[in-house]
Order: structure tokens, then C-alpha cells, then sequence
């Protein structure tokens, strides 16, 4: 049965309520002083629930990754009939085993066996993942497979349809954190929701800090409060008649929401160069080091985690890596490029498995992560030494809401073509059906208890935790 | 002889009922168009919604200014544009909206938290840049915020509410092309009148600071990024 809820874990006290109130109401009526009343009242605390899309741009390799073949079975002998080719002796590259990984961590042994790009650091993190294979993405273009997985729907040409999958949980659930979402080198779309749900969309770490600090320049501090008042003061009926409604109001939504971050100089947060202990621990945790850029796979986690565990925002959806449109590339151009990316994930995993919630718990308990790529690469290598697009994907969901340490679905052992699934149960049939990208984001709005009608199709059950 | 009479009658009466030709009084008033017809016909244009469809709102649905308009918008109202060393319109482009045809290849034109700050960065930029630019020039036909005021200004409190009132009806139709009027006027010429007061008493005196908040509001305020 399909729900309609409203946020259960969305309580906040009375007394927060009351002053969040009265600082609006303030604001209605002396300006816009009044939001940072609003925002120090409402105080900086992590969502109950949080969620990270993981975007790896270019359409991985997936038997690199998520859905590796033994390559005693699929042999280069064996190739013209089965269609498959692991390749995985083609990486020449120390660090990289030439077996799929299948790790045992404490006695417990990975129902998931990996692709050699995974790497053991992000392998060891089996308990806390389900991963699904043999997604038919009905696609092979990049922004039309991208923006399927971003949205659960499929595009109409290029263009998206419907709003992203971030931007539709929190359209639902309606987080008291600062900036709601952010998306950090991807599309956002909003179809339905008011401006709180629109994502921060920012193309670098250094627009997101810009953002965030307050600007450099400023007048004389009287006269700059006399601005703060006169643009909190009420519009005019002419100016109301003239303005520029759905984009003007939008616009005045953004300014609110602006003041609100200025007020919490949300910025210091995101200086790991600073020489703090607290900033020292992080760039340990990521392997960052003190020059201030970090516009690399490690420094997008490190925000990623520092934006969940600050309560700065309740949404993250990212462009972790890239590389990996690899047609002329080589297995080991290919494996490295996964590599950073997986590696910089297991750290991101790392720390919200170390990392204590407020509301009880690890971070990893509150927190699920998607890891999606728009499509996989063709499992036999081309003569170029590359692949090239392949129908058939695989993805990830980790932590908060799902089962872990589990497989749904397989993909063909033939040209590793999409499965056909009983969706209720995960058993492979041949009069079952295909899952799509839209079962897995109905699957990840089940899983915080949200309305996933939107993706007009069933999440999948077995997975869900 | 009865119907004689009735005709006769009925005559007069006819006659009575006739109307004189009006006159013309006196020759078309300097200024005053004579009727043209209108030059559409039904089918050239689409009718702008009634208000009371849209809660009183007039017109068609506005637009965000795309980054190219942003850009030459602030050049032209400002009389600078905003680039700040490696700073400025062109470094945040692509977070403002602009499309780099590699990943996205439509401009985004949604007036969205970082487009706030980003523009109320740049409006801070160029009009504090502005206004201290304008303090120095005594010529007002090289002023662009300025132009209305006398030749060198100084204590802006000095100004008469006619002059304040000009200055902000001169800008304004810079900013925005709508000229600022009743109400909302006197709101704006409050504003001026308070942040001169305020700069005359700071120490050291910030009369640079009054264009450039001017200058900052408007810039910042939705007439100014949509269209």
C-alpha cells in the first residue's frame, strides 16, 4: 500500500516551535533581522534522516565494481559464447586483485562479491550495503541514463522529467536544517515543491564557500542595518501588482534562505586548511592535506560529511568522480578512476559508522547513500582496448532502510543482459519483470517511510530493511 | 380636412425631430491625438490574463535575467562592470546559471539561494566601487548614480525632498525602467533621508555609502533581475 506521510521524525519542541514562530512573525513585521532570530532559534542539528546520491560520471564498468564475473568461468576461450570478458588481468596496476573480492570481516563473510576497482576499504563495508544488478536503464546516452537515475523517470528525449529523487524527499519531508539540499556538480529539478526544496546547486567547492561567507564588502554597519530593515519591510500594493510573482517570490525565498545561512557563518565548517584539532581529525579521516584545495574525490566527501554531520543539510547529491567514458581508455585507466571514487566513499563510510547521531546511534543508522552511474560498459572489450555503453547496470544502496550485506537481482551470464525478477520476492523468472531505475528510487523514498507514488511502481520489498 | 390637418401635423412634428449637425468647438488641443483605429485585428496578439485570474497581478509571467543579460544590465545601470581580479560575473558563471555545453546545455534561470548571494556579492562590488568613484567626480554628465545631483556634493542631507525624489525616480528608471511613484516613492526617499543622516554622523563620514546602499537595493530587488 502506497503512503502519504508527512515527516515522523519531524518534532521539533514546542519551545524551538514558538521561537522559530515568533521569529517569523518578526520578520513579517520589522524585516528581515528577524531570520536570524529565526535561524538561532532553530539551531543547527542534523536531520533524523539523510541521504547521499553518489554520482560516478561517465558510466562505469560494472564489472569493475558491483556486478564483477569470476574470470575462471568467463575466459577470454569462452568469450564468443558467453559475450563476457572480466579483464580483470588486464590492470596492471599494483593494488588491484585480479579476482572479484569477496570480503570477511569478524567472522562474517560478504554475500557481495566486488570488482577489483572497489577496493578492500570500500569492500569491508558489505554490512552495511545491498547491492542490485541487472537494472535494464532502457538507455545508452549519458544525460538521458544520468538523469533517469536522478529523477526515477525516464526522460522525454533529453529533458527531465519530474523532480530529482533529492529534491522530492525533502519536498516531503521538510528538514529544519539550513540548506534542505545541495547538489555539487549534478542537475536538480523541482516540478512541484516550493523554494525550500530547490537544491543549492554549486559546480565547485569554491562557489559552495562563496555562498556561504558573508560578503567581503560591506557599508557602514548602521546604514547596513537600515538596509536589512527596509528590504524586511512590507511590499506595496503596486509593487505587488507589477512583481514578478512565481520568479519574484522564488527570488524572496532565496534571499530569506540566504540570510539565514549568512547568520549561521555556516562557512568555517568547510575550511579543512584551518589548524584546528577538529579540522586536523578530518583531513586524517580523508587524507587531505592543508593546501585548501580540495576539489578532488576526498575533498567532496569530506563535504559531503561535514554538510550531514553539521546539519547544515539534509540532502547531498554529488558528482563524486569522472574518467569514466572510457572507449579508447584501457581496464587500467578505468579501474583507477573507480578507484578514487570508491576509495574516498569507504572513508565518507567510515566516519558515519564512527560517527555518534544526536537522536541515538551512528550516522550510518540515519543516513542512506545511493551509488549510481548512468549506465555500464560493454562486457566485452572493443578493439580499441576500451568498452563501450552497456544496456545492463548495477547500483548500491547503503545504510539507513535497507538490508544489508544483500544481492537483488542478476544480471544475464550471457552478455550480461537485464535480468527478469518476481520484484516481490527478487527471484530470477523468465515471466518476471525488468527492474528499472525507478524501483530503486521508489525503493529509497520506501525506505525513510515516504510517498513514492510518483515513480508510479512498487518499491523493491525484499530489500527494504 | 381632418386629414389634412394630420398630415400637417405630423409634418411639423417630423420636422422638429431633426437634428442640427454638431459644430466643431475651436481647433485639436496642442498634444491631443485624433482616434486612429486600431491597426490589429483579432488574431495578431494574445491577450495579457485578466488580473483577477492571477490575485491581481498584471501581465505575463516574468523571467530571470540570463548571466549575458545580468552582466550587460549591471553595466548599464551601474556604469561598471562586476570583475573583481579573478572574481566577478565571469568566474561564477556556470553556478549563476550559465550552461558549459559539456554537462549542461540549457541555461539554468532559476533565482536560487546561490544566484541570491552570488548577485548580492556583485551588487556590493560594483556599487561600493561606484558610489566612491562618484564622490570624486565633479562633473555630473560623468556620474551614472549621480547624475541628478548638483555639480559636488557632499552632505547629502542638504538635498531638498525634490531633489531626493528626483534622484530616486532617475535611478530607478535606470534600474528597473519603471519609475518609482506614490507610496512606495516616499518609502525610498525615507530610506536615502535616513542613510545620509546616518553617514553624516559616522566618523569618518560615509557619504559614499548612501549611493551605494541605494544602489545595492535596487540592483538587488526582483525588477531588476527579471523581465
Amino acid at each position: 500500500m502506497k503512503k502519504n506521510r508527512t515527516d515522523d521524525n519531524h518534532r521539533p519542541e514546542r519551545r524551538t516551535f514558538l521561537k522559530a514562530a515568533a521569529g517569523f512573525m518578526g520578520s513579517t513585521l520589522f524585516g528581515g533581522v528577524p531570520f536570524r532570530a529565526f535561524a538561532q532559534a532553530a539551531g543547527l542539528a542534523p536531520a533524523d534522516r539523510c541521504f547521499v546520491f553518489v554520482y560516478f560520471n561517465g558510466g562505469w564498468d560494472q564489472l569493475l565494481a558491483f556486478d564483477p564475473k569470476d574470470p575462471d568461468e568467463f575466459t577470454a576461450d569462452r568469450a564468443a559464447e558467453t559475450r563476457i570478458l572480466p579483464g580483470y588481468n588486464l590492470i596492471n596496476t599494483a593494488g588491484y586483485e585480479s579476482i572479484p573480492l569477496q570480503p570477511d570481516v569478524g567472522g562474517v563473510r560478504s554475500n557481495i562479491a566486488f570488482g577489483p576497482a572497489v577496493g578492500n576499504e570500500f569492500a569491508k563495508h558489505f554490512d552495511v550495503m545491498t547491492v542490485v544488478r541487472g537494472i535494464n536503464m532502457n538507455t545508452l546516452g549519458h544525460e538521458v541514463g544520468y538523469r533517469y537515475f536522478l529523477t526515477g523517470k525516464m526522460p522525454i528525449g533529453s529533458a527531465a522529467r519530474g523532480s530529482s529523487t533529492a529534491t522530492e524527499i525533502v519536498g516531503q519531508m521538510k528538514p529544519r536544517v539550513p540548506i534542505s539540499n545541495i547538489a555539487f556538480n549534478v542537475e536538480s529539478y523541482n516540478d512541484r515543491y516550493p523554494g525550500y526544496a530547490n537544491a543549492l546547486r554549486v559546480s565547485r567547492k569554491d562557489d559552495l564557500l562563496l555562498t556561504l561567507k558573508p560578503s567581503s564588502q560591506m557599508l557602514d554597519s548602521e546604514i547596513e542595518k537600515q538596509l536589512v530593515d527596509f528590504r524586511g519591510q512590507p511590499i506595496t500594493c503596486e509593487e505587488a501588482a507589477y512583481g514578478a510573482r512565481g520568479v519574484g517570490t522564488t527570488y524572496q525565498n532565496s534571499r530569506g534562505q540566504m540570510e539565514q545561512v549568512m547568520a549561521q557563518q555556516l562557512e568555517a565548517s568547510f575550511r579543512f586548511e584551518l589548524n584546528t584539532p577538529e579540522m586536523g581529525l578530518l583531513r586524517d579521516a580523508y587524507g587531505l592535506d592543508t593546501s585548501g584545495r580540495y576539489d578532488t574525490e576526498a575533498g567532496r566527501a569530506a563535504m559531503v560529511a561535514t554538510a550531514l554531520k553539521k546539519g547544515i543539510a539534509q540532502c547531498v547529491t554529488i558528482n563524486l568522480t569522472g574518467g569514466l567514458d572510457t572507449h579508447f581508455g584501457t581496464q587500467a585507466t578505468q579501474a583507477t578512476n573507480q578507484r578514487r571514487g570508491f576509495a574516498a566513499l569507504a572513508n565518507l563510510i567510515t566516519d558515519l559508522k564512527k560517527s555518534d547521531h544526536p537522536s541515538g546511534g551512528k550516522f550510518i543508522d540515519h543516513t542512506t547513500i545511493m551509488v549510481f552511474s548512468e549506465f555500464s560498459r560493454t562486457p566485452l572489450i572493443n578493439a580499441a582496448g576500451g568498452r563501450d555503453h552497456h544496456l545492463s547496470n548495477s547500483c548500491a544502496i547503503i545504510g539507513a532502510g535497507v538490508k544489508h550485506n544483500y544481492v537483488f537481482g542478476k544480471s544475464g551470464d550471457i552478455g550480461m543482459s537485464p535480468g527478469t525478477f518476481d520484484l516481490r520476492t527478487g527471484a530470477a523468472t523468465p515471466t518476471g519483470e525488468n527492474i528499472f531505475p525507478e524501483h530503486v528510487i521508489a525503493t529509497v523514498l520506501a525506505s525513510a517511510g515516504l510517498d513514492y507514488s510518483i515513480t508510479r511502481v512498487e518499491p523493491l520489498r525484499p530489500i527494504l530493511a | 380636412m381632418r386629414r389634412w390637418l394630420m398630415t400637417a401635423a405630423l409634418l411639423a412634428l417630423s420636422t422638429g425631430c431633426n437634428k442640427t449637425p454638431e459644430e466643431k468647438v475651436g481647433p485639436t488641443v496642442d498634444g491631443q491625438l485624433e482616434p486612429v483605429a486600431n491597426p490589429h485585428q483579432p488574431g495578431d496578439f494574445g491577450e495579457l490574463p485578466d488580473p483577477e485570474a492571477q490575485n491581481g497581478s498584471v501581465g505575463r509571467a516574468a523571467r530571470r535575467l540570463t548571466v549575458s543579460q545580468l552582466d550587460a544590465a549591471i553595466l548599464e545601470a551601474v556604469g561598471r562592470r562586476w570583475v573583481n581580479g579573478s572574481d566577478g560575473i565571469d568566474a561564477r558563471a556556470t553556478s549563476l546559471g550559465r550552461a558549459d555545453f559539456a554537462l549542461v546545455s540549457s541555461e539554468n534561470t532559476e533565482p536560487n539561494l546561490v544566484f541570491a548571494k552570488f548577485l548580492e556579492d556583485g551588487a556590493r562590488f560594483v556599487c561600493i566601487a561606484q558610489a566612491a568613484d562618484e564622490l570624486k567626480q565633479a562633473d555630473p554628465t560623468k556620474r551614472t548614480l549621480s547624475r541628478t545631483l548638483p555639480g559636488t556634493w557632499g552632505d547629502l542631507r542638504t538635498l531638498t525632498d525634490a531633489q531626493v525624489r528626483e534622484f530616486l525616480v532617475y535611478n530607478s528608471l535606470r534600474f528597473w525602467g519603471a519609475p518609482l511613484e506614490g507610496d512606495e516613492l516616499t518609502k525610498w526617499a525615507g530610506f536615502f533621508t535616513q542613510a545620509a543622516t546616518r553617514a553624516e554622523t559616522a566618523n569618518p563620514k560615509r557619504r559614499a555609502d548612501v549611493l551605494a546602499v541605494m544602489c545595492i537595493a535596487m540592483l538587488t530587488d526582483q525588477r531588476f533581475i527579471t523581465y
